[in-house]
């Protein structure tokens, strides 16, 4: 059979080899080249290749000062703004000493909870798209709205926040915010209940994705997975409940793990982890004290030289901070470790040996994120 | 293909959405409230009001030409730039006032955290469109009109569904 | 950057004189001697006891009452039913509104608004009906657009690949009958035919991935190959229950034939293995694999773009009407169904006739109504699971194609025997048990 020129074909022993580079311009990848090696059906070997993003993010933040770190930090990850940049300012208040009023703290974990959940849902949103679930993606992205709706009432900004700063956060939420934040949180619950029926019940989803991947709880300890990924393979381990920063420590939730660690528990433990966020939120908004929320500080706050490394639990996993002073306004280095650089070897070892129509199902429930993983 | 119980659950939940109310914004036919009117900074207190971080709005009763605002955004965006105006105030004795370029901000806010005057807030509007680069660059008078941003409608949540209204 | 040209005046009234001025030359030189050349030849009708000419063409379309035998015997031609009714025009209509229903009915069933703008400022009744020129809006579109061809692609066949499609497509329609009459093959053999067009269109698909000479339409080309010619088979064998019941291949006769009971009420697991193998000869969700967008970009179509594809999108519409008309008379009684108005007793109005011409008997007016509601409800139905499924896999569909809908359609060619046997229903109508 003669083939188009077009195609690289490579003769092997065990048969034909097409290699096909799933690119940056893809509808199916993001910014992200995976280049894939099949054969008939079976995906021989898969070879991830990000970059295609680096901006060069740490550099640029040795020119900036602490402050004006925060419009820069937050973009590598502008759907999860307050998480990504929430290690930084723990780090930044631990170098420089500066306090957090309680109020500030109870702010900022409702921010990041709700981040959480913004993000967790375009994640499902984008499962939707790969898979061909197109009621999937609208859902999602429309209930997403009340939560961002929230998030623009406190913040000003529909994503990219920039609220929260070392010291606390930058206002106060406005006076009508707990009525409404329960109010929509309670008819966001009631949305998240109709999934079940139609996505993760849903017989084709099921064929797709049950028993499709599996990562064994050792294998995923010794690949350095994190997050929900690590979770759904039955490992039980959450940075909020071990090692707690602001508030979690005094906040009552729950830590949900599967233990068949295929696709589908891969999908199913963000909609657990939504349900558990909304809990968290309702909690620090009835217990949040009155009081200032930000210690007011100069315009270029800064510390002795000293290093701190501060890490907290964001939508994708364990996201950690090692921050360099050298006793200057601006940082000496800033190092981010990202969760979805993790994943980049757990995913070149479950695609070997799988099927071509599995690498979306794949490849994106291990919740990696091209522009966070590139910085 | 296991579970035809499981198909009918599915097309039960998809064929009752048909009943639930749309939730999509018909912008420009409606446009989003918001409370309060943009995004402000209180020196004294040194935190910030919240609003909505729209453009920005500069009162030229109250600017001095400090610069702070400009040095904030250095590190940022460089989009704020200073400028000579024509009129004369006892409080800026350098005559001179920040211009914004629009297509360079980021609207995040930062300038307004460092103006210790109470001059420069942000405003509810967001409907910056314009044709050429030259026109996004807003002069110190150009930032002094007061916006004329009307929102209608907000989300609303009944037992018939979410929808803007 | 190429400069934008300014608006001129005198440039545009200029290029409109042009057209109109082209537009007259190519009517009088070439036109008008065709049309007498064709009336020498064509035996021109008697209208009032006059011989047909232009002239009395003319005062017909002042005085109807004139015209109206003419449009009668305009009705009569085959070309107007290949051409109109319920050919191509029909057929093309059909499927534009098929489009705008789905684009509405996907958008309702996720709680956003479909299109919303086109037209909306247009007519003040259409404010209501939010979106209703958007189907123009995107001709026009696709229209304007360049139609880019990949180098090394065959370009022959690249070009030739949509229209072979709604070729293929169109030729569906010229046997299924939407009213007491009004089919425009009454072949019969008529299901025959709809099968042996039906076998070429993973030819057709083959082609256009082929001539792309890519690599996403390659593996988008052989899975829609694997998938039409996996489900021909369920769908051929779920329809021999209802040639045994029916004796017949003519599908107006079918129609006839289904006179006390439609075939649904007998066969319901036929019309269930019908409806699923439609949808995967279709390529719709859940079966759209050859189209999966996350992980071949656009499969065999990708490489078609501007009016190549808006072929290839008419295509697949116009197939679906013609599938869901081929449901709906082989299961659902076809054009049959009691008179809408009977109940104003015999005031009631009958048929269409235009000042005393009866241009469609009372039958064939009820008729055409039927078929036509059935055939939108049947294709409504099968837009429905876009909003429901996600895609399914490959291997999946070709066990369920070739292992479980096989099984089942065997199962139901012995429900139609069973049938036939104890008399409750065959070509004879009811005749009770058949003694041996």
């Amino acid at each position: 059979m003669g083939l188009p020129p077009s195609m690289q074909v490579e003769e092997s022993e065990e048969g034909r080899i097409l290699t096909i580079s799933v690119g940056p311009q893809h509808p199916g990848s993001g910014h992200f080249r995976l280049v894939v090696k099949v054969d008939g059906d079976i995906i021989v070997d898969a070879d991830p290749d990000p970059g295609y993003v680096h901006r060069g993010e740490e550099k640029m933040c040795e020119y900036r000062n602490y402050i004006q770190n925060i419009p820069h930090l937050e973009r590598p990850m502008i759907a999860d703004s307050c998480g990504i940049l929430y290690p930084f300012c723990l780090g930044v208040e631990e170098i420089a000493n500066i306090p957090v009023p309680e109020r500030a703290k109870y702010i900022r974990v409702i921010m990041a909870e709700l981040n959480r959940c913004i993000f967790e849902l375009y994640w499902l949103g984008i499962y939707g798209i790969f898979l061909g679930h197109s009621t999937m993606f609208m859902w999602p992205m429309g209930d997403r709205e009340l939560l961002i709706d929230l998030a623009e009432a406190a913040t000003g900004a529909r994503v990219t926040h920039a609220y929260f700063v070392p010291g606390g956060v930058r206002n106060d939420l406005p006076e009508n915010f707990k009525e409404r934040a329960f109010r929509q949180l309670d008819y966001f619950k009631h949305r998240l209940d109709q999934y079940k029926d139609i996505f993760y019940n849903n017989p084709l989803f099921l064929d797709r994705t049950k028993g499709v991947g599996v990562l064994s709880a050792q294998d995923a300890i010794n690949l350095g997975v994190t997050g929900p990924v690590l979770r759904a393979s039955g490992v039980k381990h959450d940075i909020r409940k071990i090692e707690p920063y602001d508030v979690y420590d005094q906040l009552d939730f729950e830590v949900y793990s599967m233990n068949t660690g295929d696709s589908y528990a891969r999908a199913y433990v963000p909609l657990l982890e939504m349900y558990e966020s909304i809990n968290i939120i309702k909690q620090a908004l009835e217990k949040m004290p009155s009081g200032s929320v930000r210690t007011k500080l100069g315009p270029n706050p800064r510390g002795p030289a000293g290093e701190s490394f501060k890490r907290v639990e964001a939508g994708r996993g364990e996201l950690a901070y090692y921050l360099v002073s050298d006793g200057t306004a601006k940082p000496y280095r800033v190092k981010m470790s990202v969760p979805s650089f993790r994943q980049i070897p757990a995913m070149s070892y479950l695609l070997k040996g799988s099927k071509l129509a599995d690498m979306p199902a794949i490849y994106w429930s291990l919740n990696y994120w091209p522009v966070e993983a590139d910085r | 293909m296991s579970g035809a119980g499981g198909m009918f659950k599915a097309i039960e939940s998809g064929t009752k959405h048909l009943i639930v109310r749309r939730f999509t914004l018909r912008y420009p036919e409606q446009k989003l409230k918001f409370v309060g009117d943009g995004y402000q900074y209180d020196p004294k207190q040194g935190v910030g009001i919240a609003g909505y971080k729209g453009r920005h709005i500069l009162y030229h009763d109250k600017c001095t030409g400090c610069q702070l605002c400009a040095i904030a955004c250095e590190g940022i965006a460089e989009a704020i730039g200073m400028v000579k105006i024509d009129k004369t105030w006892n409080h800026n004795k350098k005559s001179i006032m920040p211009q914004i370029d629009f297509g360079k901000c980021v609207f995040c806010g930062l300038c307004v955290d460092a103006c210790p005057f109470y001059a420069l807030f942000m405003t509810d509007d967001y409907e910056l469109a314009a044709y050429t680069k030259e026109h996004l660059i807003y002069t110190p008078d150009q930032l002094a009109v007061k916006p004329k941003y009307q929102g209608n409608v907000e989300i609303k949540i009944d037992d018939q569904g979410a929808t803007h209204g | 950057m190429a400069t934008v040209q300014e608006f001129s005046f005198a440039e545009f009234v200029k290029s409109i004189l042009w057209l109109t001025f082209w537009i007259l030359v190519i009517f009088t030189l070439i036109l008008l001697p065709i049309i007498f050349i064709v009336l020498f030849f064509v035996p021109a009708p008697e209208i009032a006891g006059i011989e047909m000419n232009p002239y009395l063409l003319l005062t017909m379309m002042v005085n109807p009452q004139i015209g109206a035998p003419l449009i009668n015997l305009t009705l009569d031609q085959p070309f107007f039913k290949v051409a109109v009714f319920p050919g191509f025009t029909f057929a093309a209509l059909f499927a534009t509104a098929i489009i705008f229903v789905e684009r509405k009915f996907l958008a309702k069933m996720q709680i956003r608004v479909g299109p919303y703008y086109a037209g909306r400022e247009v007519f003040w009744w259409a404010r209501s009906l939010e979106g209703l020129l958007q189907m123009l809006a995107d001709l026009l579109k696709l229209l304007g657009k360049e139609v880019i061809i990949p180098a090394g692609a065959d370009k022959p066949i690249f070009w030739a690949a949509p229209v072979v499609l709604v070729v293929a497509s169109s030729a569906l329609i010229a046997v299924i009958p939407a009213g007491p009459g009004w089919v425009i093959a009454d072949i019969d053999v008529g299901l025959l035919a709809v099968f042996a067009i039906l076998g070429f269109f993973p030819l057709t698909a083959l082609l256009a991935s082929w001539a792309s000479n890519s690599k996403y339409p390659f593996i988008g080309g052989l899975r829609a190959l694997h998938q039409m010619i996996a489900y021909e088979i369920p769908l051929i064998l779920s329809v021999l229950g209802v040639v045994i019941l029916s004796g017949q291949l003519n599908l107006s006769k079918i129609v006839v034939a289904q006179e006390p009971y439609w075939y649904i009420l007998l066969l319901p697991i036929g019309a269930f293995v019908f409806f699923i193998t439609a949808l995967a000869e279709l390529e719709r969700v859940p079966f759209d694999l050859p189209e999966a967008e996350s992980e071949i970009v656009a499969g065999w179509l990708t490489e078609y773009s501007g009016m190549s594809y808006g072929l290839i999108q008419l295509a697949s519409y116009i197939k679906l009407y013609a599938l869901a008309g081929l449901f709906v008379t082989l299961f659902l009684g076809g054009w049959m169904g009691p008179p809408p108005l009977a109940f104003l007793g015999p005031n009631a109005p009958s048929g269409v006739d235009m000042f005393g011409v009866e241009l469609l008997s009372t039958q064939e007016a009820v008729g055409i109504l039927w078929f036509v509601v059935k055939t939108f409800g049947v294709a409504v139905l099968m837009l429905l699971p876009r909003g429901i499924n996600p895609r399914i896999r490959i291997d999946i569909l070709l066990r369920t194609g070739w292992a479980k809908l096989i099984a089942i359609s065997f199962i139901n060619i012995f429900i139609a025997l069973a049938l036939l046997y104890l008399g409750v229903a065959g070509p004879a109508g009811p005749v009770g048990v058949i003694s041996p």
